[in-house]
């Protein structure tokens, strides 16, 4: 037990950088011995850094031959090394499991000998937790990219999620950063898990981006030649290329098998490179729109390894960036909008100050005020302060009653930021000038205090951390 | 007008209603051992008499709908302040509206029972991933809670089917209940900790590799107690095995 308890320090602390967690996207009553899939999710518990834990998340091992500047675990690192036997880590999942301790496995791991030895044990462990215990919760499995295509499908079909990392947001920081992993090495198992799913109609998009699309369609199979390029726009050009040919290559699956019914997800790391906001968000709506993928995770750079490359050691992760770029990310998945609309030449890089839907907000005034009585889903989704939620509410209501101001609070609007945006049946509650500055303002006053709160209770503010709060001249 | 005072059972609550509409219109209704005079008005005592809740129950699933009826039921096991006058608005409202009452979010009639029945949803949500089962001498797995809603059978569905094979007990510790459950199949019975018998041989071992675990996940350049405890209200940690030993 001791030595177990030592490889699960070793195998865990390497893992935890791994940002996703999430246990969502598949529902499924216990089909076999012990398990249960939630639908939308069940976190386990908080970690002291607030992130949920979900999945028991661990490397199958840290042995690594590459060697990746900005890794942990990278060959020229000298740090404490160790794999867990597949037997012995089934084992631990379903005893963690049965004490409700998690609710699966999220298994990564370093690359030991070659990409295809690793994956092989890694079906292996599967293999023991589906078919022995008769696991059937959770499973989130990372593709090492080299891997062989027979051996990506078969851990696609023990797992309900496969990721394989971009690791970086554009192909330049790729090179520098990770010089032994090519984009078309990432780009091929992204393509072959896009393919296997629209093959077994089952391919569903992030969010309700695709909502009322067919992207089962085999005119959406992935061609070879079409490479993501990443950083920069244009591919949705691409995107509906038919590819006959390597659809009759895919062999016909059994009816029963199930391949990653929870989709992919992806994972960057932020503010290592040079990148701004804005190669970021088109890079991710490229994965979006070309892998259909359910997730692009961020990860605010933690100098965890010194190198000569990255940013020094004693750089402040960017965790203020890493939210906003996740409220952007919510705005592509969500809320309809494009990274086009959200960032432009002019504006590279999200707002440290006021979220990206405000921001977007006070540059087109010339669309609002939305009227709530009237305004159509996707209007309503684009006022500040209104969610997916409140807006549902606003139509429900709507079909039996008109929504007075007073209602909208009891909706879940958030009145102190959507009053601007808005009128209700014909009367702007705004208290300011209808100009881009004043409600600026405002909003910024309000918020002060309470966004600082949202990381770190020492009060470093690190949402804002180095950026003087300067009240914007009123020009009205 | 009067305040009629009930047995703190739903059934109770549903015959106070029935009161309502066939002896002496109610001002509000209370449970009877927790009440106070207020002097205007008077109050009267109920006895919960089945074939009248049952004639109330029906006339909510078809005058007003299941899903209405399976709402009320959630904000009558909430722990809200005043639910059963809650309920009542809202069930007078609602034989009046229909099953549009649910569209109606902004109503301030509405709105509270909304509110509460969020409240145990959202309970219910969060006990499924903060249980901690403790394996015991027989195999049997034991999770102690304190929960602030009523919520051990809304627990029911989807830990049977998940632990399907093994034993378990959910022990509401605070309402001395316990949700029992083996096979598929599962009841609600009154529970003490008395002769509960104690932890089996490897409990020990799994809850040193979790604690340990749970400890190494966390980024030291990340440490954010405040999103943590915000996410997970300290009130719920003393049964949380990572907090425990």
């Amino acid at each position: 037990m001791d030595l177990m308890f030592d490889k699960l320090k070793i195998l865990a602390d390497s893992a935890k950088y791994d940002v996703s967690c999430s246990s969502s996207g598949v529902g499924r009553k216990n089909n076999g011995i012990i398990g249960s899939g939630a639908k939308e999710g069940i976190c386990h518990t908080w970690s002291a850094d607030g992130r949920c834990i979900s999945l028991l998340k661990v490397l199958f091992t840290n042995k690594c031959v590459y060697d990746c500047e900005y890794c942990v675990n990278r060959r020229s690192a000298d740090s404490p090394r160790a794999s867990f036997e597949p037997e012995e880590l089934a084992r631990l999942t379903i005893e963690f499991y049965r004490r409700n301790y998690i609710e699966g496995l999220f298994l990564s791991s370093a690359v030991e000998v070659s990409p295809d030895h690793t994956a092989e044990r890694i079906l292996y462990c599967l293999r023991i937790l589906r078919r022995e215990y008769g696991f059937a919760g959770y499973i989130h499995a990372k593709i090492i990219p080299g891997v062989s295509q027979e051996l990506l499908h078969d851990i696609g079909l023990e797992a309900d999620r496969l990721s394989v990392n971009i690791e970086m947001p554009t192909s330049k920081s790729l090179e520098l950063f990770a010089p032994q992993k090519k984009p078309k090495q990432i780009f091929s198992p992204m393509r072959q898990i896009t393919n296997t799913l629209i093959e077994r109609k089952s391919l569903q998009g992030p969010g309700t981006m695709f909502k009322g699309q067919d992207l089962n369609s085999p005119l959406n199979y992935l061609t070879p030649d079409q490479t993501l390029s990443i950083g920069a726009g244009q591919l949705r050009e691409n995107q509906n290329k038919s590819a006959a040919g390597e659809k009759t290559a895919l062999v016909r699956a059994r009816k029963k098998e199930v391949f990653a019914p929870a989709g992919q997800t992806t994972q960057m790391i932020i503010g290592a490179g040079e990148e701004t906001d804005r190669q970021i968000l088109t890079t991710t709506e490229n994965l979006y729109h070309t892998f259909k993928m359910k997730r692009v995770y961020y990860s605010a750079y933690i100098p965890v390894v010194s190198s000569p490359l990255l940013p020094g050691p004693f750089t402040v992760p960017p965790l203020g960036r890493e939210h906003r770029l996740y409220q952007a990310d919510w705005l592509l998945r969500f809320y309809g909008f494009s990274a086009g609309e959200l960032l432009d030449d002019d504006n590279p890089n999200l707002d440290p100050e006021l979220d990206p839907k405000i921001t977007w907000a006070l540059r087109h005034l010339d669309h609002f005020p939305v009227e709530v009585n009237k305004a159509p889903m996707d209007l309503l989704l684009r006022i500040p302060g209104v969610g997916v939620l409140s807006a549902q509410r606003i139509l429900r209501q709507r079909k039996a009653r008109s929504v007075r101001y007073e209602d909208l609070k009891r909706m879940g609007v958030v009145l102190k930021r959507a009053k601007h945006f808005l009128t209700c049946s014909g009367k702007y509650y705004g208290e300011t000038n209808f100009a881009p500055d004043s409600i600026r303002n405002q909003i910024l006053e309000i918020n002060d205090g309470v966004q600082i709160s949202m990381f770190g209770g020492d009060g470093s503010g690190l949402l804002t951390a180095g950026v003087e709060r300067k009240k914007v001249e009123h020009h009205g | 007008m009067v305040d009629y005072l009930y047995d703190e059972t739903f059934e109770g609550l549903l015959t106070c209603i029935y009161h309502h509409y066939y002896t002496e219109k109610a001002s509000g209704i209370f449970p009877k051992d927790a009440y106070q005079s207020t002097m205007l008005g008077g109050c009267m005592e109920i006895e919960t008499e089945e074939h009248k809740a049952v004639t109330v129950y029906e006339a909510i699933e078809k005058k007003i709908s299941s899903w209405d009826l399976k709402r009320i039921y959630k904000v009558f096991m909430s722990s809200t302040e005043q639910k059963e006058c809650k309920i009542l608005n809202y069930v007078r409202l609602g034989f009046v509206k229909g099953p549009g009452i649910r569209l109606l979010h902004g109503d301030p009639i509405v709105f509270p029972v909304q509110e509460a029945e969020q409240k145990v949803n959202a309970e219910v949500h969060r006990m499924k991933g903060l249980i901690r089962f403790s394996e015991l001498e027989e195999g049997i797995l034991y999770s102690p809670i304190e929960p602030d809603h009523d919520i051990v059978e809304f627990l029911a569905r989807h830990f049977s089917d998940r632990f399907k094979n093994e034993p378990f007990i959910i022990h509401d510790a605070k309402r001395n209940k316990a949700l029992v459950a083996y096979h598929g199949s599962w009841y609600i019975s009154h529970f003490t900790k008395e002769n509960l018998s104690s932890h089996s041989k490897e409990e020990a071992e799994y809850r040193r590799l979790w604690k340990s675990y749970f400890e190494n996940m966390a980024i030291k350049e990340r440490i954010n107690p405040r999103c943590q405890k915000n996410m997970m209200p300290v009130r719920y940690w003393k049964n949380l095995t990572e907090f425990q030993l």
